[in-house]
C-alpha cells in the first residue's frame, strides 16, 4: 500500500526556501506590518503584454551564479524555480509541491521514495531530461564535498531509475528528506553538461539566464521550450540596488516595476504615489539574539533569563517599523511552531532581581552584529539593557568578520543576525553550532522527530524541543521579519510571501498599456 | 632630459613593486576569508577548510604573492575566487563607467573653477569676489553624499530630467542614455572638486597679479585685469596642472562614494563589493591598477613640467 500524491497543474510550481549569507542582509531592514497571503492573483481586466520586460529591484546581488557550490540566499532567490528545478519544490507558504516529478509515493516504512518523472522535458540548451540525469544529479550532490547542502542527501543509500520512475532508498527515515529535495541538493542538471555554472546556466525552468552585468543586474529570458505554462513576460531584469534610499528613488523615478525588500521606514514614500501599491509577506526570518551559552556569566541560566525579561519585544518591532513577535526558535510557517509568549513577559524588575541573585549587578557584555543591519536594533538593546544595569557594548562588524569570530570561532558574548533559513531548528540540536547550546533532551527529541513517519508527531516532537530551548533561554528571538514589496500599477501575480528566499517569476503579468 | 625621464621611470616601477607588496600583505590582515563566505552559515568547518584548500588559500603567503606577481608581469591579473571571471576583463568593463565619469567630473570642475577663480581674483575686495569665495568655501565643505542626494531629489524626482540611479544595461551602445545617467553623478563630484580647485585658481591668480611681469604689462598701458589674463594666466595654468594630478586621486575616492549613491556599475562599487566578499585576487588587482594609474599621472605631470617650464630644465 502506498500513500499517493497526485500531480498538480504545472503552473502551481512555486518555490520558497532560504539559505544563508545574503538573505541575512536582504531582510535586514525590510520589515513592516502584518503578514499577507500567497501571490496576488492575475487580474483578467487588462490583456497581459507577453512581450514585456519586467524590471525588479533587489538588494543583494549573488556573488557567483554557481548554484552548486556557492552558498547565499541572493543566488537561490532568483535562480531556483525560475532557471533550475528539482523533482519537488517549495511553495511560498512552506509546503511541498511537485515540479519535475508528476507524482511521488512513499513506502509504508518511510524508507523508499518513488518519483515519476514528467516526460517531454528539455533542458534550456536542448538536451532531453532523462531519469538518468536525475540519478546522476542527486548522486553527485550526495557524493561530492563542496556541493551546498549535499550532505542532506547522505542517508540516500541507493538512487536508481526504473523506466520513468526514480527510487530513492534511505538508511533510516528522515522527516526532512522531501524538504531537502526541494533545496539545492535536489536540483537536476543535464548529465555530462559542461556549462560553467559560475557564469552560465542550463536548467529546466521557465526562464533562461540572460546576461549578468556584475555590480548592476541580471536578466532572465523566457524559455519557449518550457514544459509547463509559459512565463507571461518576455524578459525580467533584476536590478541590484544595495542602498535602500536609492531603491525607493529608483521606484519613484519610474525605472522599476517592482521593488522588493522595501525599508519599512521608507515605505510611506511609495504607498499610493503614482498608484504604487505595497504588499506585506511572511518570512521565516528569525531575528536571533544569540547568547554564548558556554561562556561565563552567560552559562548561568538566571543571567540568560534576565537578558530576555529585559527586552520589550513590541518596542523593538515598533522601532524597526514592523514584524511579528517570536518567542522561540520556530517561526509560524515551520513545523513545530507554538506560541511561547507566556514564557517571556517583559519584566525588567524581575530581570534586575535575577541578575542580583546571580551576583551580576554590574554586568558588561559585548554584542557582535554585522554592520548591514544598521543601528536600530543595537541602539534599542543598549537602552533596554541599561535599564536593568547591564552595560552593552556594540561591536558592529563586516559580515565576514562575524563569520570568522562568531560563527567559526564561537568568540562572542551576544550576537545578532537574522536567521532566514526555513526549518533550521536542527541548529539547536547541534552542539557544534555557534550557539554553544548542548541539551541532550533537545537532541534526542529532534532525532526522534526526524525519524518519525507521522507529520503530526513531527510537529509535536519539534514543538516540545523548541519549548525546551526557549525555557532554557538559550537565546532571545527579537522578531519574525515581514517583507514589503512595492508594485507599479498593472503588475499582477508577483509573489508576496518568502520572496527573500525565492521569487517565482513565472506567473507575473504586465498589463498592456 | 632623457636621463631625468629614465630616473623618474625607474622610480615609477620600483613604486609599483612596493605598492604591490603593500597591497598584497595588508589585505591578508583582514579578518574572514572568501572560503567562509562560499560556505555560508550551513557549512561545517571541515567543508570550509576543503574550500580553502581548493582555492589555494592555505599556501604560504610568499608563494601566493609570487604566483600573483608572476601573473601580473605577464599581464594577467588573475580570476575571481568566487566566480572565476577574469579580473582585467571586468576592470575594462567597469572602466567604461568610471573613466567617462572621471572625465566628465573633471570637465565640470575645470569649467566651473577656472573662470570663477580668475574672476574672483579680479574682483578681490569687491562684493563679487567675496560672494564667490564664500560660496566656494561653503561648497568645498559639503559632503558628497548629501550633495548627490539633493541633486537626485531636485533634478531626478521633482523635475524628472535625469534618471535617479543606475546605468543603462546596453552601456555606451545607447550613448545618450549612458551620458544622461552620468550627468548628475559628474555634477556632484565636479562641483565639489571644482570648489576646491576654484580656491586654488584664485590664490594662484592673486599671486600672479602681484608679480613684476604683470605690473610691467600694466605699466605699459594694459589694465591690471588685462595684464593678468594675457601674461599671468599661462603661469597660473602651470600650477593648475600640478594640482590636477593630485585632484585625480580625489576624483577616484569621490567616484567610490558616488557610484554607491547612484548605483553605477563602476570600479569604485566593484572595489567595495569585492572587499566585502574578501575576493582578494580581485581587490589586489583593482588596487594595483588604481595605484599604477595615480603613479603614472604623477610621472606625466613631472615630465610635463620639465617640458614646458624652462626654469626646471635649466636647474637640472
Amino acid at each position: 500500500m502506498h500513500r499517493h500524491h497526485t500531480a498538480r497543474p504545472a503552473r502551481s510550481f512555486r518555490s520558497a526556501r532560504l539559505a544563508a549569507v545574503g538573505g541575512l542582509a536582504v531582510t535586514a531592514l525590510a520589515l513592516a506590518g502584518c503578514a499577507g497571503g500567497g501571490g496576488t492573483d492575475a487580474s483578467p481586466s487588462a490583456a497581459p503584454n507577453t512581450d514585456a520586460t519586467l524590471t525588479v529591484g533587489l538588494v543583494l546581488e549573488p556573488k557567483s551564479l554557481d548554484i552548486r557550490t556557492v552558498s547565499g540566499a541572493p543566488l537561490e532567490q532568483v535562480l531556483m524555480g525560475n532557471v533550475y528545478q528539482g523533482l519537488v519544490a517549495r511553495t511560498p507558504s512552506g509546503e511541498i509541491d511537485n515540479a519535475l516529478a508528476s507524482d511521488y509515493k512513499i513506502s509504508d516504512d518511510n524508507l523508499t521514495y518513488t518519483f515519476t518523472l514528467r516526460e517531454g522535458i528539455t533542458f534550456q540548451k536542448g538536451g532531453e531530461l532523462t531519469p538518468s540525469d536525475v540519478v546522476s544529479s542527486l548522486a553527485y550532490a550526495r557524493d561530492t564535498p563542496g556541493v551546498v547542502e549535499g550532505q542532506t542527501l547522505a542517508g540516500a543509500t541507493t538512487i536508481v531509475a526504473d523506466g520513468n520512475d526514480i527510487s530513492i532508498t534511505l538508511v533510516e527515515p528522515d522527516a526532512n528528506f522531501l524538504w531537502n529535495l526541494t533545496g539545492r541538493a535536489g536540483l537536476i542538471f543535464d548529465e555530462g553538461d559542461t556549462t560553467e555554472l559560475a557564469n552560465a546556466a542550463n536548467g529546466t525552468g521557465p526562464f533562461t539566464l540572460g546576461t549578468w552585468i556584475q555590480g548592476d543586474s541580471i536578466s532572465l529570458d523566457r524559455y519557449d521550450g518550457y514544459w509547463g505554462d509559459q512565463a507571461k513576460v518576455a524578459e525580467v531584469v533584476l536590478k541590484y540596488i544595495p542602498d535602500f534610499t536609492a531603491g525607493v528613488n529608483a521606484m519613484l523615478g519610474g525605472s522599476l516595476d517592482v521593488l522588493t525588500a522595501v525599508d519599512a521606514n521608507l515605505s510611506s514614500q511609495l504607498d499610493g504615489t503614482d498608484g504604487i501599491t505595497l504588499t506585506k509577506g511572511a518570512t521565516t526570518d528569525k531575528g536571533t539574539l544569540a547568547f554564548n551559552n558556554e561562556r561565563a556569566p552567560l552559562n548561568d541560566p538566571r543571567v540568560r533569563e534576565a537578558l530576555r525579561l529585559a527586552v520589550d519585544h513590541e518596542a523593538i518591532i515598533t522601532a524597526i517599523g514592523g514584524g511579528n513577535t517570536l518567542y522561540g526558535p520556530i517561526p509560524p510557517t515551520d513545523p513545530g511552531y507554538e506560541d511561547l509568549s507566556s514564557l517571556v513577559p517583559f519584566d525588567p524588575a524581575k530581570a534586575k532581581k535575577l541578575l542580583k541573585e546571580a551576583g551580576q549587578e554590574d554586568l558588561s557584555l559585548t554584542l557582535t552584529i554585522p554592520n548591514f543591519y544598521g543601528t536600530t536594533v543595537s541602539t534599542v538593546l543598549v537602552s533596554m539593557y541599561n535599564d536593568v544595569g547591564v552595560t552593552l557594548k556594540v561591536n558592529a562588524v563586516e559580515f565576514n568578520t562575524w563569520l570568522e569570530d562568531v560563527y567559526t570561532n564561537h568568540d562572542y558574548d551576544l550576537s545578532f543576525v537574522l536567521h532566514v533559513e526555513a526549518r533550521d531548528f536542527g541548529n539547536w540540536a547541534n552542539p557544534e553550532y555557534y550557539f554553544n547550546y548542548d541539551n541532550e533532551e533537545v537532541q534526542s527529541l529532534y532525532a526522534k522527530a526526524m525519524a518519525s513517519v507521522d507529520p503530526k508527531e513531527v510537529d509535536t516532537l519539534l514543538a516540545k524541543a523548541a519549548r525546551i530551548v526557549s525555557e532554557d533561554d538559550a537565546a532571545d528571538w527579537l522578531y519574525n521579519a515581514v517583507t514589503v514589496t512595492a508594485l507599479r500599477p498593472g503588475i499582477t501575480g508577483f509573489p508576496v510571501d518568502s520572496i527573500n528566499a525565492r521569487i517565482d517569476l513565472a506567473n507575473v503579468e504586465v498589463a498592456t498599456e | 632630459m632623457i636621463r631625468y625621464a629614465l630616473t623618474r621611470l625607474t622610480l615609477l616601477v620600483v613604486g609599483l613593486f612596493v605598492a604591490s607588496a603593500l597591497i598584497f600583505f595588508t589585505l591578508r590582515v583582514l579578518p574572514g576569508d572568501v572560503a567562509q563566505l562560499i560556505g555560508g552559515t550551513q557549512a561545517s568547518p571541515a567543508q570550509v577548510e576543503a574550500i580553502r584548500l581548493k582555492l589555494g588559500l592555505n599556501e604560504p603567503l610568499l608563494a601566493q604573492y609570487a604566483s600573483w606577481m608572476g601573473g601580473v608581469l605577464r599581464g594577467d591579473l588573475g580570476n575571481s575566487m568566487l566566480n572565476n571571471a577574469s579580473v582585467s576583463a571586468e576592470l575594462l568593463q567597469k572602466a567604461q563607467v568610471t573613466v567617462p565619469l572621471g572625465l566628465m567630473s573633471l570637465t565640470v570642475a575645470l569649467l566651473f573653477a577656472i573662470p570663477l577663480g580668475v574672476l574672483s581674483a579680479m574682483q578681490r575686495g569687491r562684493t563679487g569676489g567675496t560672494v564667490i569665495s564664500f560660496a566656494s568655501q561653503t561648497l568645498a565643505a559639503v559632503p558628497v553624499v548629501w550633495a548627490g542626494m539633493m541633486l537626485i531629489l531636485v533634478f531626478a524626482i521633482w523635475l524628472g530630467w535625469f534618471p535617479t540611479t543606475g546605468f543603462p544595461r546596453q552601456g555606451w551602445d545607447d550613448p545618450w542614455a549612458a551620458f544622461r545617467a552620468l550627468i548628475l553623478p559628474a555634477l556632484t563630484i565636479g562641483i565639489i572638486e571644482g570648489a576646491m580647485l576654484l580656491r586654488f585658481v584664485r590664490s594662484a591668480s592673486l599671486q600672479a597679479i602681484g608679480q613684476d611681469y604683470v605690473r610691467t604689462a600694466a605699466a605699459k598701458g594694459l589694465t591690471r585685469n588685462q595684464a593678468l589674463i594675457r601674461h599671468g594666466l599661462p603661469n597660473v595654468g602651470l600650477s593648475i596642472v600640478t594640482v590636477l594630478g593630485l585632484q585625480i586621486a580625489g576624483l577616484i575616492v569621490g567616484s567610490v562614494i558616488i557610484e554607491q549613491l547612484f548605483t553605477l556599475p563602476g570600479i569604485g562599487r566593484m572595489l567595495v563589493t569585492d572587499v566585502g566578499n574578501r575576493d582578494l585576487i580581485k581587490v589586489q588587482g583593482e588596487l594595483l591598477v588604481l595605484t599604477g594609474f595615480i603613479l603614472v599621472i604623477g610621472f606625466l605631470v613631472d615630465l610635463f613640467h620639465r617640458v614646458i617650464d624652462p626654469r626646471q630644465r635649466e636647474s637640472a
